[in-house]
């Protein structure tokens, strides 16, 4: 029996939810602070190459335990109240906390775009920019929804991120060997068929690098995770039983 | 309200349930009753739509489906209240009628409203799943299904509820009751859907089950209970009756 209006619901249940976090609060409130002051500090125009970069994380904040102790833990039972089936519930979360994610972060870069314009620094590459950290924010949204189907609490974030600081650091561990592909990283050219490939790989543990004016082939591979995480997400939900 | 038909779920090698089969009718209260593991609450599960069945189907005709698990959980974020409120948004229920009834409710159920500010997480037993109850009820349901619902509830709580399921009845509404308290569903259940080991033993109004289904020395429904467990009771159906749907009896050594 879902009801007709289930999508506000699940939205307003998902923003309850992300309102009475006080990490998420304190993230949500510390990103602008930091802004304003990297701004003041440096100028506007790296405040907002740093939010650009680093702004798709909020996108990996919010899919802290998406589903994972909701599904353990019985509360999802109480879905039957909200006039909607759990299946959908899940799934619906994932566009209520991307709209969350994006409204939180248009906020955002709105005033760095003014600030930028007001210096005459405004770059309109950013609003490209922008559309394509929205596409990195949303494959970490999904990736990270689909790992808390195996996951509990806020551990689908944190082995994310550590498998990109491990990635990271084999990374400079190798750069010897690899030494061409860091070049290739630096120039934004990319060769021959096997540097491709890397970047690839590459961009799907680091999708926030696909913001860079030289890497943006790798929104291609940040394009495919992200439909390969919708579709192991949704295969998971058809198999997902409530046994507690 | 319900029609539940040849229902089979397994859980790796473990068959929870074979074959189940039942109704529950509209404005009547079924009991469903079996010893633990018999397969009472995946059943209710398989009806909830929290597990899919393996075989057969639960065809539900409840536009409003209410729910009180034998444990409640809930969103570990929200107060009572707040679960209340996105309750009345779901159904497009106005707020103030919505309020005196939500009041109206608490009262009935001995539970202290004040504790609707607080997170049903940090409730006792009781207060949780009386709170539990105020959900199902609140939403005025077509049929409630109910796992335990006596647990954890003090003898003047467990009268109160037993007088809102007879009233919700009384309504219209059709009340599925999963319970191992015989002497609580023999007041108030109309009909008896009795499991053992996943498989449906005897399925009767109260009268039946008592008259049909006894050991020779039965004198009560716990007795003819208990032989059902054992596999002792008799099937005495008169010659020539029929068995339609809600009193068919099926004997034990079928099974």
């Amino acid at each position: 029996m879902p009801g007709k209006n289930f999508f506000p619901l699940t939205a307003r249940l998902a923003g309850l939810k992300l309102r009475r976090s006080p990490f998420t609060i304190a993230v949500a409130a510390g990103l602008p602070a930091f802004l304003v002051y990297l701004g003041l500090r440096e100028s506007p125009a790296a405040a907002m190459k740093f939010f650009l970069l680093f702004f798709p994380y909020v996108f990996l904040l919010v899919a802290q335990d998406l589903a994972g102790t909701e599904i353990r833990g019985g509360g999802l039972e109480n879905v039957l109240f909200l006039g909607g089936d759990f299946r959908r519930y899940l799934w619906l979360k994932n566009p209520a906390l991307a709209a969350a994610a994006a409204a939180y972060a248009a906020g955002l870069f709105l005033p760095l775009v003014v600030w930028a314009a007001a210096r005459g620094t405004f770059d309109a590459f950013s609003l490209a920019q922008f559309g394509l950290g929205l596409l990195a924010g949303l494959y970490y949204l999904a990736l990270a929804g689909a790992l808390s189907y195996f996951l509990q609490a806020g551990s689908n974030v944190v082995i994310i991120l550590l498998v990109q600081a491990a990635a990271l650091v084999s990374l400079l561990l190798s750069a010897t060997s690899r030494s061409g592909f860091i070049e290739h990283l630096g120039d934004g050219r990319f060769p021959d068929l096997g540097s491709r490939l890397l970047l690839l790989g590459f961009a799907s543990f680091f999708p926030n690098l696909i913001v860079s004016r030289r890497l943006l082939a790798g929104a291609l591979a940040v394009g495919a995770g992200l439909a390969l995480a919708l579709a192991v997400q949704k295969a998971l939900l058809r198999r997902l039983e409530l046994h507690k | 309200m319900l029609h539940v038909s040849g229902l089979g779920k397994s859980f790796g090698a473990v068959r929870a349930l074979r074959g189940v089969t039942f109704s529950v009718g509209k404005g009547r209260i079924t009991a469903l009753l079996g010893e633990n593991g018999a397969g009472k609450t995946t059943t209710l599960r398989i009806v909830l739509g929290f597990l899919r069945p393996d075989a057969g189907t639960a065809a539900c005709g409840a536009a409003r489906l209410g729910y009180v698990p034998d444990q409640p959980a809930f969103f570990a974020w929200l107060t009572g209240r707040d679960l209340l409120d996105l309750t009345r948004r779901s159904l497009g229920a106005g707020r103030l009628k919505w309020q005196s009834r939500v009041r109206g409710l608490c009262e009935k159920l001995l539970f202290d409203p004040a504790l609707l500010e607080r997170r049903p997480g940090t409730y006792s037993a009781g207060n949780a799943k009386k709170f539990a109850c105020l959900q199902g009820l609140a939403m005025g349901p077509d049929l409630l299904v109910v796992d335990e619902p006596f647990s954890a509830l003090d003898p003047p709580s467990v009268k109160r509820l037993r007088d809102l399921f007879l009233e919700l009845r009384d309504g219209g509404a059709s009340v599925l009751l999963s319970s191992h308290m015989l002497a609580e569903m023999v007041r108030i259940a109309d009909d008896f859907v009795v499991l053992r080991r996943g498989e449906v033993v005897a399925r009767s109004g109260f009268a039946e089950f008592l008259s049909r289904f006894r050991p020779a020395d039965a004198v009560g429904l716990e007795e003819a209970f208990l032989g059902l467990m054992r596999g002792e009771a008799q099937m005495t159906e008169p010659s020539g009756m029929t068995a339609p749907l809600g009193t068919t009896m099926i004997p034990p050594t079928m099974t």
